[in-house]
């Protein structure tokens, strides 16, 4: 049985095609046959984050518009034997995404096999980000510890709720994770942010995983290498627990907790 | 055809049922003064009647029209998602016009009726579209005894999704978001968070309240009388059990806030 998850949050900018990267290739890692799919068409990015644009030749529209198979256009991951690409046109605009093509393309990554197919939704909440949400099972709610992006999250929950197919159907509502990214620590403690612990008191909905704001995502992106990749990196570490919390694991919260440089760092300097 | 059907079956057969109707009560005929003044009271709400059947009810009218525009007053009727499908307390002379346009003429027939059902008059019109909420539909209540409903919303309510409970009182399960907003007849209950817009006795019931266990709003309002909270929650009672009413004479209502006692 494929599982669909969406990788979602209103606001843009807040990490969601990062996550879908970092998220997808930890799935992949973990031996599922993953499908990550880009809906922002027309501002296409995952491509460049998984580092394959180049050999981008067909796309999610050429295969809705039946112009390519869905075997032509997913792309090979470099990294993991188990994860695919397929990107987003980027010379089309969202209207070119219809609720019968985007089926069918889900419909036949299950008969390919996939366990699952993750979502990379655009910003906003118009056809892109209703479309990426309609066949989703699951929902990781990406959210940075600002007012305006837990507003934006807290609407795309309640779209959530009222335009997924599950809940157009009466199944099971669609399954919501909160994560939380590009969080500082430092920051919160000074006051300047919002914790964790206060953007889900106002989400309500269940904490996947709390990741730290990074300097090395910037680099990885410019890799094209997904963070979850990055040896010894902060972000990677996280990105790894938010999978294995995904897939039913208990593990603490890491980075969360802003510890004070001690008098040698202070006076030797160091980050 | 005959051979379809088994030898048994009744190509007919008569049920007895009640409809649950609207009775619209025109003081005017003319489709276009109707027509602002619907858009007036429903304008922010198209889909206020969700395709109810309506009886046009002629009891009121200001003078004796000579005619009536029975096609401009179907369609405009229709356009705000009432199905008309009678007249009542109609002139003779004019019944038969309303038999033409497939009217029923129901006069002598009783009708289990309730009280004006009118829309939040504080809501503001014309609010861009919001996400259709996955609560029901508030089921019309039995015509006769007149008995409050209550409305139940099991789900947290979110940014930009908004509730109506017609005619009833509102318990929300799982507390609402900023941006949301709730309308009730009656009163409000919120065990959870109460952090949007929350209208109580919209209809004007000033004995409508508002409760919450975790009191946060933008904006309270009871029978009209509402308070905003530019400056912040009162301590007191910031993220804590609440209640909101009414206080003071016919004239001189005013919203009170208390802190509410949980055991």
């Amino acid at each position: 049985m494929t599982r669909v998850v969406v990788i979602t949050s209103g606001k843009g900018g807040v990490g969601k095609t990062t996550t879908s990267a970092a998220f997808a290739s930890g799935l992949a890692l973990r031996g599922f046959k993953t499908c990550v799919i880009d809906f922002d068409v027309g501002l296409r990015n995952l491509d460049l984050i998984m580092g394959c644009e180049r050999r981008v030749v067909y796309d999610f529209v050429n295969v809705i518009n039946g112009e390519a198979k869905l075997t032509q256009a997913l792309i090979k991951d470099k990294h993991c034997e188990n994860l695919f690409v397929l990107p987003a046109s980027q010379t089309r605009d969202k209207d070119a995404l219809t609720e019968e093509g985007v089926e069918a393309v889900i419909k036949e990554l299950e008969h390919m096999g996939f366990d699952y197919v993750v979502c990379d939704s655009p910003a906003g909440i118009e056809r892109g980000a209703v479309l990426a949400l309609t066949f989703a099972d699951e929902a990781i709610v990406t959210t940075n510890p600002e007012v305006s992006s837990v507003r934006d999250s807290d609407r795309i929950l309640g779209i959530l709720q009222s335009k997924s197919r599950r809940a157009a159907e009466g199944r099971e509502p669609v399954k919501e994770h909160l994560l939380v990214t590009r969080y500082s620590p430092k920051r919160v403690d000074d006051g300047e942010m919002l914790s964790y612990k206060d953007v889900q008191e106002l989400l309500r909905v269940p904490l996947i995983g709390v990741i730290p704001e990074s300097e090395s995502v910037l680099h990885a992106s410019n890799q094209g290498t997904p963070a979850i990749h990055l040896k010894g990196a902060d972000v990677a570490d996280a990105y790894t627990d938010v999978v294995a919390r995904f897939l039913g694991e208990e593990r603490p919260l890491r980075y969360v907790n802003y510890e004070k440089p001690g008098l040698i760092k202070r006076l030797f300097g160091g980050k | 055809m005959s051979a379809v059907q088994p030898p048994t079956a009744r190509p007919i057969d008569f049920r007895d049922a009640t409809l649950g109707t609207t009775v619209a009560v025109l003081r005017l005929v003319e489709p276009h003064l109707l027509a602002d003044a619907m858009h007036k009271m429903l304008g922010g709400m198209p889909d206020f009647f969700s395709g109810e059947p309506a009886i046009l009810d002629f009891a009121e009218l200001a003078g004796e029209p000579e005619r009536i525009d029975w096609a401009g007053l179907l369609s405009l009727m229709r356009r705000f998602q009432l199905q008309p499908v009678g007249v009542r307390n109609l002139a003779p002379e004019l019944a038969a016009g309303a038999r033409k346009a497939g009217l029923a003429v129901l006069d002598g027939i009783a009708l289990g009726e309730r009280g004006a059902k009118v829309p939040a008059a504080e809501t503001p019109p014309q609010r861009p579209a919001a996400a259709p909420v996955p609560a029901p539909a508030p089921a019309a209540p039995p015509a006769a005894p007149v008995r409050a409903g209550t409305m139940i919303v099991e789900r947290p309510l979110r940014s930009g999704q908004q509730v109506y409970a017609r005619g009833a009182d509102l318990v929300l399960l799982a507390g609402m978001s900023n941006g949301a907003e709730v309308i009730a007849d009656g009163s409000i209950h919120c065990y959870g968070p109460l952090r949007g817009r929350a209208i109580a006795g919209a209809q004007g019931d000033t004995t409508a309240r508002i409760l919450s266990t975790n009191f946060g709003p933008e904006i309270v309002s009871i029978a009209g009388i509402y308070k905003t909270f530019e400056n912040g929650i009162p301590a007191a009672l910031a993220g804590k059990p609440a209640h909101v009413r009414l206080t003071g004479g016919d004239r001189e209502h005013r919203l009170a806030l208390e802190p509410l006692q949980l055991d």
